[in-house]
């Protein structure tokens, strides 16, 4: 494509969409590891804020039409990186080569005219406005020059969208797209300014898993059509269902690029750790199985409806017994937001009660749960986790006022917070914390690990976790993982609500799955493989597979 | 303590900044137009310390300020944006007058407080019920506070033109109140109201009340984030409507202390917006109690100043307008804070 036609996109949406499908790709995919095909490179590119150097002359060489993968923790400096080459961060040293040539990437306007697309995180649409408005916002095609073309937007749009297999509606207002659907739209709109490189930046971490899935297949879509993709993840499944090759970032720099086929997950996780990594399990010792003690939670036949009459929760129960995880695997949206809201006491139940040990709880409030054991780590850190503006130690504290003896009669003892704060700091190895900051100021690992460090300290006899480790990396996952394990030791009983399979199969000593605000079945782990969950996961029954 | 001292000059070190850079423009600005600029900067900003009678009217205008901006800083700090400060203000004198004046018989020490938990239920009331709307029907409270400013404004207007009219009184005044609840002077300066050390005890007790015990803990829990608050187990909703309450028991208070201490009677537009001023106050004041003592101090420094400096000078009040424009400009300016890696 002629540098040309970035300066009229219009004129080659027009030009792209009039074949719908139907021309060969116009940028020839090349195979993957042909040395004369680097659509990108970036050579020796070093970043340094204030004091710490997020970039330590990183290499990266992507070849037209490849699914580049750049895999690394938080903070190993890849959505840095990006952007750079976005412009929205010019680099102390080194340069970047776009087909051969040296460029300056000043701004994203640059970028794109270069056509470089990046598809940010955090949506940039106008909730109000449709499909159609949003992907031509401030280039919509006119009338006499004067009035915006409404038929050509959307005849243009419906083209775009057909062209991908996107089936998104282009009158839709955005506000009532899914997280799924809203990303397309952005994907879509990079593509409409005529991006060569589309930049993905954790585009999974704002969806559902078969949202991913989806997105997965749309992307493979791009690829076939000649685009090139830089991928950002630190998830390994999606690395290895996606990548045609993988570069792994770590503390700054780039450690290694393999074609996928040539490497492990084991092998990634290892390069992006920097060390052997043991993903943690519950493994049985045929020699001394596990003792569980009494039920300490009781759930029977549960119940919720929805201001429309919905059951979100329909005739739910379940018992959890001292020392046990259990695991509640499902697709998010069947019921285990609300859940783990009725066990925590933030959501009345039309029907059925709830025991705490020999108590019944159904109509207790939260506090009054607390005082009885209950642990509470809520599905979305900076919803009900955390108040992302107050301070750390005041975070670490907000549970734990009264049982770490912090008050002094009424009044708060700071010097008591802020050691008890310091102390959790400390074993939770909370990484960059100072007293005294906003907790919002943390990673997202290190935030999660404050909310469990304050749930944790007041030895709960009743551990409510949902989602514990979304978006974390590897690292901070391992270590949240372990100290769950470590109270079900301590004789907790716990539950377990994550979507993410692996984590409930290696973590859980029973398995429920949720559907439809239903628990058909708990399966016992020795019962539970990926296949049968998967198959319970989708509204299937156990005993007929 | 060397280091929260040190700690705390470096708090403040952006406002001593703003304040500093706002002065020497405006001394550029006053330059420019006047024909004695030293003497006008000089009357603006010590006139107010020439004479005791000066320094005590100086007292007297910062008083309702700060109360009011006290009581906005705990709706702020629960997440409320409180809007309504002259309305609540308006009620409380309104109240502490009509107690006042209807139970005249009662000896003052026994009426006094009456007054006083008049002004501050009256207020606390026009702050409340805001408060519930917002909880309990998500009614945006910017809205309804500035609506019920309206309604305190005409209604105490109408009570102090028809029933409540001192007859002998030229203009909209209410008959006076007994002398028995006038408040006290400060000691060595005559005419300067009590009301201000009720403000400042007040401010101090606000600080520790907010930032040093759990119900200040939870209202700002509610106030940062309300979902969180609830999570941990907190009436999030109640201290949302608590810290309301109390915020307008400040201006209904700041009402009655001026008719106690400095009108001595209900008049008609005797507030020149003293409740969007405090709301400027608390925001300049980083939403910080002992800040807002500080911050309306500086208010009615300026306020009071340019009277004079308009009297000795050819230099218009207004320019204060300006300066105070100014300042919550350069107060407002950050320094771009460090970027976070990622």
């Amino acid at each position: 494509m002629s540098l040309t036609a970035h300066s009229e996109p219009l004129a080659s949406i027009v030009e792209e969409v009039r074949d719908t499908g139907a021309r060969l790709p116009r940028t020839k995919p090349k195979p993957a590891g042909d040395a004369g095909g680097h659509i990108l490179e970036l050579l020796g590119i070093s970043k340094s804020f204030l004091t710490t150097r997020a970039l330590k002359r990183v290499d990266l060489q992507v070849l037209a039409g490849e699914v580049h993968v750049i895999c690394g923790e938080n903070g190993a400096g890849k959505s840095t990186l990006m952007n750079i080459l976005n412009g929205i961060h010019r680099p102390d040293e080194g340069e970047i080569l776009i087909k051969g040539q040296r460029v300056e990437v000043g701004s994203p306007l640059v970028a794109s005219r270069h056509g470089i697309g990046m598809v940010h995180q955090h949506f940039t649409l106008v909730p109000s406005m449709s499909v159609a408005e949003n992907l031509f916002l401030g280039r919509n095609p006119t009338r006499y020059g004067l009035f915006s073309d409404r038929d050509a937007m959307r005849r243009r749009s419906r083209q775009l969208i057909e062209r991908y297999n996107f089936e998104l509606d282009p009158d839709t207002p955005v506000n009532r797209l899914s997280v799924g659907q809203k990303q397309r739209v952005e994907i879509l709109k990079a593509l409409a300014f005529d991006a060569e490189i589309l930049i993905l930046d954790e585009p999974t971490a704002v969806l559902t898993p078969p949202e991913v899935d989806e997105l997965l297949g749309v992307i493979d879509i791009l690829r076939k059509r000649g685009r090139t993709i830089i991928f950002i993840t630190h998830k390994l499944r999606e690395v290895k269902a996606i990548a045609d090759r993988v570069t792994i970032f770590r503390h700054g720099e780039s450690v290694s690029t393999y074609r996928i086929t040539e490497v492990s997950e084991a092998d990634i996780a290892h390069d992006m750790v920097g060390r052997q990594v043991f993903l943690v399990g519950r493994q049985d010792d045929p020699e001394s199985p596990r003792q569980f003690g009494e039920d300490l939670l009781r759930i029977s036949g549960v119940t919720v409806t929805n201001s429309a009459g919905r059951r979100l929760l329909d005739q739910v129960s379940f018992n959890v017994r001292s020392g046990e995880v259990f695991g509640m695997a499902g697709v998010d949206g069947n019921g285990q937001t609300q859940l783990a809201e009725v066990v925590a006491g933030l959501m009345p139940v039309q029907a059925g009660r709830i025991h705490f040990m020999d108590s019944d709880v159904t109509a207790a409030p939260i506090s009054e749960r607390m005082k009885l054991g209950l642990g509470f780590i809520p599905e979305d850190r900076l919803d009900r986790g955390l108040s992302a503006t107050m301070s750390i130690e005041e975070n670490v504290a907000a549970t734990n006022y009264v049982a770490a003896g912090m008050l002094k009669s009424g009044f708060i003892d700071v010097g008591v917070r802020n050691a008890f704060a310091s102390d959790r700091i400390k074993e939770f190895d909370v990484r960059g914390a100072t007293l005294g900051q906003p907790v919002g100021w943390l990673s997202g690992g290190n935030m999660q690990k404050i909310v469990i460090a304050r749930e944790l300290a007041r030895k709960p006899r009743i551990l409510v976790v949902s989602q514990p480790t979304r978006g974390l990396d590897i690292g901070a996952a391992e270590f949240i993982q372990e100290q769950i394990l470590e109270a079900a030791d301590n004789g907790a009983a716990v539950l377990l609500i994550s979507s993410e399979l692996t984590e409930v199969l290696s973590l859980a000593d029973r398995i429920g799955v949720m559907y439809n605000g239903r628990l058909p079945q708990v399966l016992r782990r020795d019962e539970a493989d990926e296949k049968t969950v998967g198959f319970l996961m989708n509204g299937g029954d156990a005993s007929t597979p | 303590m060397l280091k929260s001292l040190r700690s705390f000059g470096l708090a403040i070190l952006p406002q001593a900044a703003a304040i500093a850079v706002t002065m020497f423009l405006g001394f550029v600005l006053v330059a420019a137009i006047a024909d004695e600029p030293l003497l006008a900067y000089r009357e603006l900003l010590f006139a107010n310390f020439d004479s005791r009678s000066n320094f005590a009217l100086f007292i007297n205008r910062a008083t309702p300020i700060a109360l009011i901006a006290v009581g906005i800083v705990f709706a702020f700090r629960a997440g409320v944006f409180n809007v309504g400060g002259e309305g609540q203000l308006y009620l409380g004198a309104m109240a502490a007058t009509v107690v006042a004046l209807f139970l005249s018989d009662l000896p003052g020490a026994m009426l006094l407080p009456l007054c006083l938990l008049g002004g501050i239920l009256a207020g606390g009331i026009w702050g409340w019920i805001p408060a519930v709307l917002k909880v309990r029907l998500a009614v945006d409270e910017v809205v309804s506070t500035l609506m019920l400013n309206f309604v305190a404004l005409l209604f105490t207007s109408y009570l102090v033109n028809h029933p409540l009219r001192d007859p002998e009184a030229y203009g909209a005044l209410s008959r006076k109140v007994p002398e028995s609840v006038w408040l006290p002077s400060i000691p060595g300066l005559p005419n300067a109201s009590m009301g201000f050390v009720a403000a400042v005890i007040l401010a101090i007790i606000s600080w520790i009340v907010l930032f040093r015990t759990s119900w200040g803990a939870e209202v700002r829990a509610a106030g940062t984030n309300i979902r969180f608050a609830e999570a941990i187990g907190t009436p999030g909703g109640r201290r949302v409507i608590e810290a309301m309450f109390v915020a307008g028991a400040f201006a209904g208070l700041a009402g009655a202390l001026y008719v106690l201490g400095i009108g001595h009677r209900f008049e008609q537009n005797f507030s020149p917006a003293y409740g969007l001023v405090a709301l400027t106050v608390a925001l300049l004041a980083r939403v910080h109690p002992i800040g807002a003592l500080l911050t309306s101090l500086y208010y009615a420094l300026m306020l009071n100043g340019a009277a004079y400096m308009q009297i000795a000078t050819d230099v218009p009040r207004s320019l204060v307008v300006l300066l105070t424009g100014l300042l919550v400009l350069f107060m407002t300016v950050r320094l771009r804070p460090p970027r976070v890696v990622g």
